[in-house]
């Protein structure tokens, strides 16, 4: 039965070769959309560089000060003084973290002006982040603690100062400061935001230590726990500290800052009110669940329409099959295969298509050193997603279809 | 085999009631090869699809091999039609995207048969309509003789006890025609298949057992 369903679907589509050519290419280009969405979404939130340990960890990288009846709000980057006062002291995370956003800085090579990101961190950040050293190691806490002008950088700027030589031990010369290179490591795409950068340096380093007394500024910290289940502990510790020991700085009565996870951040980017504390995760999914629903129903209508032509057109076969005994489901379920084999094809082509379209983006270097590898998480949710669009644009006209009076089909109408 | 007991049906549009057939009664027999004549739209094909359970009748009730049909249901009725009706329509009504063999295979689908023996059964309905070598060859590679060679071979393959055969000579030429009335003819003696066949052409009917007329939806005696 099957095999019969499958001949007469492949037999169909080679006879009507450019409806199955306009069908086969709006699924196509429906699901390319979405199946490279899916892998950015999926390579944000589940990273395979530095950050792959992001479960383990929450950020604080925005601080909101306003007053109490809220008509003045000061917002930015947390600095030091507000991490030193109000994150470092936390006692549920087992590591603390704090480091500065990637800068970029013009540097001097072979007297010509180059540009490089450079991060300021602490020793604590080796230690969440899973960086792969390609030689030497991270700089110590001694070394953080003397403030040792040492340097970890990437394998891009390892080959730009040095090309084959072994830039251990060697220096670079940083804002007219001389750095020792102590470990490079693999570069790192710039879609992970907490660890993406060419140079990383000690905080300690900075000129003057001005820094530590701005509440507002450049820094963002991470809150790691080896315990998953102690995220959300970390994340109320955090939460009555600032609502409890909050210190006023002129009218500003009320810090708001939030530890997130990376799905949290980014709800709150897209949805959040900065002096609000709820977490608007489920709002961000919701909203994609929608805009993708919507995505794929426009072009499923589409489908619909062009289904129900193309079964039209085989209202003979449809009254023959019912005079010898097919029920109304049995035709159902063939027209439904026919569209599944059909969006399979689509959905092939889309799947091929998206990682033409993503290893493009990875060579052209729009965005630094990011990858998309194949991931069977992503493409099971395609198939899936595949299997939808199918199952919308298909049950329907299969139903109206199977359902047409065997004495009309067989005249040759509906 | 069928009892037709005041069988009648209206089509009913808008505000307008049209009879195609009313108060029929009629009994065929098993073994019978009956022919069915009458002036184009008299209701002859309405009478045909009502005994081959393809349409519904308004009113009065049917009788099928002893069982009286009293549920439309869709799934008792293509159960029926599947295993005691052969149909052969007068456009031959082939799947043109399906090979000979997996068109006469169709009605067997439809049923718990091997693909094995599927495939034995639809040659030897090929070989009794004498087109065993064309069992690779798509419809539109056939001529018109064959396609409705090919048309009988489903019919049959089923072995059903009813054969309906709606016009099937009338895109024929008479040579052809004459091939398929044979073909149906020996069947009939061959098997003792029930067989009701539409026609409009005497010399056709004059060839069955007994000829029954239809005029503006009501038989004529």
């Amino acid at each position: 039965m099957l095999k019969n369903y499958l001949l007469t679907a492949w037999k169909v589509f080679l006879r009507r070769k450019f409806f199955t050519f306009i069908n086969l290419f709006g699924i196509c280009l429906t699901l390319t959309v979405i199946v490279v969405a899916t892998r950015v979404a999926d390579n944000h939130l589940h990273p395979k560089g530095p950050e792959k340990t992001n479960e383990h960890y929450l950020t604080i990288g925005y601080l909101a000060l306003t007053n109490d009846s809220h008509t003045s709000t000061a917002s930015s980057y947390p600095g030091y003084k507000f991490m030193h006062d109000y994150v470092i002291p936390l006692k549920t995370p087992e590591i603390t973290s704090v480091f500065t956003k990637s800068n970029r800085i013009s540097t001097y090579l072979k007297g010509k002006k180059v540009k490089y990101s450079m991060r300021r961190t602490d020793a604590n950040y080796w230690k969440i982040l899973g960086f792969e050293f390609v030689k030497g190691q991270a700089f110590t806490q001694d070394e953080f603690n003397s403030g040792k002008a040492v340097v970890v950088i990437n394998q891009k700027t390892a080959k730009q100062y040095f090309g084959k030589e072994n830039p251990i031990g060697q220096t670079i010369s940083i804002q007219k400061k001389s750095f020792d290179v102590v470990g490079i490591v693999k570069n790192v795409p710039v879609t992970e935001v907490d660890s993406f950068s060419d140079l990383w340096v000690p905080f300690t380093t900075l000129p003057t230590t001005a820094y530590r007394q701005e509440i507002m500024g450049n820094f963002s910290a991470m809150l790691y726990h080896s315990n998953l289940d102690q995220l959300d502990n970390i994340k109320q510790e955090f939460a009555s500290r600032l609502q409890q020991d909050f210190v006023a700085i002129d009218d500003f009565t009320q810090a708001i800052s939030h530890a997130d996870n990376p799905l949290q951040a980014m709800a709150r980017d897209i949805f959040g009110d900065p002096r609000s504390f709820e977490d608007y995760t489920s709002t961000l999914v919701i909203a994609i669940s929608i805009v993708s629903f919507l995505f794929m129903l426009l072009p499923s209508i589409n489908m619909v329409n062009l289904n129900i032509s193309r079964i039209l057109e085989r209202a003979s076969e449809i009254g023959v099959r019912k005079a010898y005994g097919a029920t109304t489901m049995q035709l159902v379920w063939q027209f439904i295969i026919e569209n599944v084999l059909l969006t399979l094809i689509g959905g092939l082509l889309a799947l091929l298509f998206s990682s033409f379209i993503l290893s493009s983006i990875e060579m052209s270097g729009l965005i630094p050193y990011v990858e998309f590898p194949f991931n069977l998480r992503v493409f099971l949710i395609s198939l899936l997603m595949i299997l939808v669009f199918s199952l919308v644009s298909g049950v329907y006209p299969a139903f109206k279809m199977a359902r047409l009076d065997p004495v009309l089909a067989l005249k040759g109408g509906a | 085999m069928l009892q037709l007991n005041n069988i009648c049906k209206t089509y009913q549009t808008d505000k307008i009631e049209t009879s195609a057939l009313s108060d029929i009664n009629l009994t065929i027999n098993k073994g019978e090869f009956v022919s069915v004549m009458g002036q184009s739209g008299c209701g002859k094909s309405t009478l045909l699809n009502i005994i081959g359970l393809l349409d519904q009748p308004s009113g009065g009730d049917l009788q099928f091999a002893g069982q009286k049909i009293t549920s439309y249901k869709d799934k008792d009725i293509a159960k029926l039609r599947n295993e005691k009706i052969g149909f052969i329509f007068q456009s031959f009504h082939l799947i043109p995207d399906l090979r000979v063999l997996d068109n006469v295979e169709l009605p067997l689908l439809y049923r718990n048969v091997s693909a094995k023996q599927r495939k034995q059964m639809a040659l030897e309905a090929l070989e009794r309509v004498g087109l065993s070598t064309r069992t690779q060859h798509y419809p539109n590679q056939l001529s018109g003789g064959q396609q409705q060679r090919v048309a009988v071979a489903r019919a049959i393959v089923g072995k059903p006890e009813l054969l309906l055969a709606d016009e099937p000579t009338g895109n024929l030429d008479s040579h052809m025609g004459n091939e398929i009335m044979n073909i149906i003819e020996s069947l009939h003696k061959d098997h003792n298949t029930t067989v009701v066949m539409v026609t409009h052409d005497e010399a056709m009917a004059k060839r069955t057992e007994r000829i029954i007329r239809v005029f503006d939806g009501q038989l004529v005696h």
